[in-house]
């Protein structure tokens, strides 16, 4: 046994390579990936449970369903189930119908400027949701914002008439639609562009025009990929908490996460009836992911197999531009116009003295590089997104590899672990991390360890969707041929899979790197001092009525933003974010 | 002869004595602060002006710098409390606008006694009688309307005109579970006109903004036309840049919210905590306040052109005891009257 296994192919039989062939760590990795799961998982949610049964009873820590009651007996906190429930409904709907029709026209249709279109979504994408609504309050607020009065000025109607009213229900699902559809933008185009045309061209062959292929033959196919978008959509409008913040609370309305911060910044210790008033959420979402295992079933989509493919855009003929021009209104809505208005406001010195010449100043830019906080968190921010993101997406490759395959006994146990924090809100996640790491030997409080285990945590899941949708699509029949030739499954891994995955795997790190930028809801009860993020200066500015500088600052991150997709162009080539 | 100098001795141990019993008073030891090296300091008063005051210390070179943390006053109170409970302490100097949580830390052994040196001359009511505290700043709730929007005539004089049904969808109310300075304001003002006051208040459909400050911009921007109240020094600053807004000084009168800072009993910079505490309290630092408009206790600074002065107004005020009584029913009265 000692003997060295002959070489494959070209390889030569070096040193290291012998040794890496000989031995199968396959299963020591499947081990750590395991444990590191449980770890991430399941601690927050053992101290959330562990907390929503302690009450302070008498000055004495007990046991108690006190925190249930509490929380589900006054009639002023249903009200938020109701509201949530609405919002993410509409907003998921709305979200898979935009998103999942424009991953269709970039990745299918001879649509033109796609380019543009893709990376205005994910410019979108990485704008964090509490900028969009404070930008949307200049520009919808019913008596002042900017599209009433210039509604008003070309109707000639009075004040008490306004098209828009973004302190609404409906306000507030528009602006949460506006953020929550680049994810299912994302996951469907990268569905889409794992499916090659032959299957198409045998429909058009048959007779099938471009709409009856796309209904009939494509959209079975990216079938799995719209629903991963449409529960990733529902689920992030359920979890939101920048968006109900800034927009509903003026309504008159909270959500389960604005309620939930109420809790937490409740004079009272309300930390177990914060836990306990998360738990439906928990529960949502733990049905929401079942029941799309229950939906998927066991159908495979095997559509990257060893024989090559091509894709080949459908023609629209003269709906060409008509079609882009749609496609280009809910990225105005998303970023034109809210970014208009940030800049315009960036540059105002008051709010109330309008866009004039005397009342333009650059005080906001000085203010905001002469201040400590704000550099300081921008490194914080860049560093925590670098590191979630290369953690998540290697943790979620090789998890969704495990379950795909299905590796190990329990791989589906695997697979609900990382998909489970998806129905953590971010802040109820904090939660259970505070009370995890602010105690001996473990305190990581105060450090940005602590603000890494919530990113990585909180957008495992989207990693792993993507991993997953990826994974789902490259035929087990590549690796079992190597397989067959000898290798190992950490090799065929890392020699078969991968270089297969590439784009996908890609796609789950800009997916977790990005929203790490502006995490706010998770960062705003962990964050010290000394480890102060973006999203958390700005709500800071916020509370602070500092328009000009939170301004300033959007417009700095939207000019990193677009610097850093130009790079990635740049490194991986037109692939990136192509995924295939 | 021997006498006389066994006369200074024990003189000079009693008084040794007596420093060594009430530390409370000694001038902080700077050797050990220098040493320490770093301050950090909680406070809920706006960032700009909390980080100038940073600033200003560490442009003074004592060697030891001073980190700010920034917050509202009751999520500062929680961030403490929930730190203490897991063991862990940070903070060296507390400064919020709550004066019932520093009762509350008073008895719960949370903070300890130092009265800052050169205080002895302050205003009464900036000082306190046990010396775990000593009041930083104060300033009053005051509504405010948009003069582009309403004319002078027509704005409202006191309390009682906020609530007339023509303002219904024109005015914009702070949520007073984010902002103690709203709390304070309120229980003032349900002791003036009852809760009758609110329920009218919600019948006008306000929007309702997480902290006392967040209401300006909505004015300024015509989105709503008056404030049911917001802090006056960050009203003043906003009018002081050059936004369309005009300060209403009821008749009634305006409720003072008063900003307790101490020492906590648990800082890991309990030499450089004094030496902070010193330097916050000191002329140059009070009149840097009251450049900012607040106002302070030093008797000797000069406050800024058009800000009323304390002695001008008609104050209202509550005591800690009562504040800490009543805020919690309060906020969720409001819950209950406005939804939200």
């Amino acid at each position: 046994m000692t003997q060295a296994v002959p070489p494959i192919g070209g390889l030569g039989s070096t040193g290291s390579a012998s040794w890496f062939r000989r031995v199968d760590f396959t299963s020591a990795v499947w081990v750590i990936v395991l444990v590191l799961l449980v770890l991430l998982v399941v601690l927050p949610i053992y101290f959330l449970f562990q907390e929503s049964f302690l009450r302070d009873i008498d000055d004495v820590w007990q046991f108690s369903f006190g925190n249930y009651v509490e929380a589900f007996s006054d009639p002023i906190y249903y009200g938020p189930i109701a509201t949530t429930f609405v919002i993410s409904l509409f907003a998921g709907v709305f979200s898979l119908i935009i998103g999942a029709g424009m991953a269709w026209c970039v990745s299918r249709t001879d649509m033109p400027y796609t380019g543009l279109v893709r990376n205005s979504v994910l410019a979108a994408f990485v704008t964090p949701p509490f900028l969009g609504a404070i930008a949307w309050i200049l520009l919808a607020g019913p008596r002042a914002g900017w599209l009433n009065v210039l509604f008003r000025w070309i109707t000639g109607l009075s004040q008490d008439f306004s098209l828009f009213n973004i302190f609404s229900l409906p306000g507030v699902i528009f602006a949460i639609t506006l953020y929550t559809f680049p994810l299912v933008f994302i996951v469907v185009l990268a569905g889409l562009n794992n499916i090659s045309s032959d299957i198409e061209d045998a429909a058009n062959i048959a007779g099938g025009g471009t709409f009856s292929t796309m209904i009939n033959v494509t959209l079975p196919l990216v079938l799995p990929a719209l629903f991963a978008g449409l529960i990733l959509a529902v689920l992030e409008a359920m979890i939101l908490f920048g968006i109900p913040a800034i927009l509903a609370i003026p309504a008159g309305y909270h959500t389960m996460t604005t309620q939930l911060r109420q809790f937490m910044v409740s004079e009272d210790d309300m930390l177990g009836v914060a836990g306990a008033y998360a738990m439906p959420m928990l529960i949502a979402a733990i049905w929401l992911i079942w029941m799309r295992g229950k939906a998927l079933g066991r159908r495979g989509y095997a559509t990257v197999g060893g024989k090559g493919g091509v894709r080949r855009p459908q023609k629209l003929g003269s709906w060409r531009y008509p079609v882009f021009f749609l496609c280009l209104f809910p990225v105005i809505c998303t970023l034109g116009l809210p970014y208009v208005a940030l800049s315009a406001t960036s540059i105002m010195k008051t709010l109330g003295g309008g866009f004039v010449w005397s009342n333009l100043t650059f005080e906001h830019y000085i203010f905001m590089i002469n201040n400590d906080g704000v550099r300081e968190s921008f490194f914080n921010t860049v560093g925590l997104a670098l590191m979630a993101a290369t953690g998540a997406a290697t943790v979620a490759s090789i998890a969704s590899y495990i379950v795909q395959r299905k590796l190990v006994r329990g791989h589906s146990f695997m697979g609900f672990m990382a998909t489970a924090p998806i129905g953590i809100p971010g802040i109820v996640l904090a939660v259970g991390l505070f009370a995890a790491y602010t105690k001996q030997p473990f305190v990581l409080y105060g450090t940005l360890w602590i603000l890494f285990l919530a990113y990585l945590t909180k957008y495992l899941p989207l990693a792993y969707q993507t991993s997953n949708a990826a994974l789902t699509s490259i035929h087990p029949e590549l690796e079992e041929c190597s397989r067959i030739l000898g290798a190992n499954r950490l090799q065929v891994f890392r020699d078969v899979t991968i270089p297969l995955f590439k784009a996908g795997l890609i796609a789950s790190w800009i997916l977790v790197f990005m929203p790490s930028l502006r995490e706010l809801s998770a960062s705003i009860l962990l964050w010290t001092t000394d480890t102060k993020v973006i999203s958390v200066v700005i709500i800071d500015l916020y509370e602070e009525n500092l328009f000009g500088p939170i301004s300033a600052i959007a417009v700095t991150l939207l000019v990193i933003t677009l610097l850093a997709i130009a790079a990635g162009f740049r490194l991986v080539g037109k692939d990136f974010m192509k995924a295939g | 002869m021997k006498g006389r100098y066994l006369r200074f001795g024990i003189a000079g141990l009693a008084a040794a004595a007596m420093l060594m019993s009430i530390p409370a008073s000694a001038a902080p030891d700077m050797r050990a602060a220098k040493k320490e090296g770093k301050i950090l300091w909680y406070s809920s008063m706006s960032l700009p002006i909390t980080q100038a005051v940073c600033k200003r210390f560490n442009a003074k070179k004592t060697g030891i710098t001073c980190v700010a943390h920034r917050s509202g006053s009751g999520k500062l109170y929680r961030r403490y409390l929930q730190e203490a409970k897991g063991g862990i302490y940070k903070a060296d100097v507390f400064h919020t606008s709550n004066l019932g949580h520093f009762l509350n830390m008073k008895s719960k052994k949370h903070l300890v006694k130092y009265v800052p040196t050169g205080t002895g001359n302050f205003n009464p009511k900036f000082k306190s009688d046990h010396g775990f505290w000593t009041i930083f700043r104060a300033s009053m709730l005051v509504p405010f309307y948009n003069p582009k929007k309403v004319k002078a005539s027509e704005a409202p004089k006191s309390w009682k005109d906020l609530i007339d049904p023509k303002w219904k969808g024109r005015i914009v109310h702070s949520h007073p579970s984010y902002s103690g300075f709203v709390t304070n304001g309120m229980i003032n003002i349900v002791k003036l006109h009852g809760w009758e006051y609110y329920e009218k208040m919600a019948a006008l459909k306000p929007k309702i903004m997480q902290s006392a400050l967040a209401g300006i911009p909505i004015v300024a921007t015509g989105e709503a036309d008056i404030g049911a109240g917001t802090v006056l020094y960050g009203l003043f600053a906003a009018i002081n840049k050059g936004e369309p807004l005009k300060i209403i000084l009821p008749t009634e009168g305006v409720p003072l919210v008063t900003s307790p800072s101490g020492i906590l009993s648990k800082a890991p910079h309990p030499n450089a905590a004094r030496v902070f505490t010193d330097f916050m309290f000191s002329k140059d630092n009070m009149q840097f306040l009251a450049d900012n408009f607040l106002h302070v206790g030093h008797p000797g600074v000069k406050y800024p052109k058009g800000l009323p002065a304390l002695s001008d107004m008609k104050l209202m005020s509550i005591s800690g005891k009562e504040l800490k009584k009543k805020n919690k029913p309060t906020r969720k009265k409001f819950r209950k009257l406005f939804g939200v």
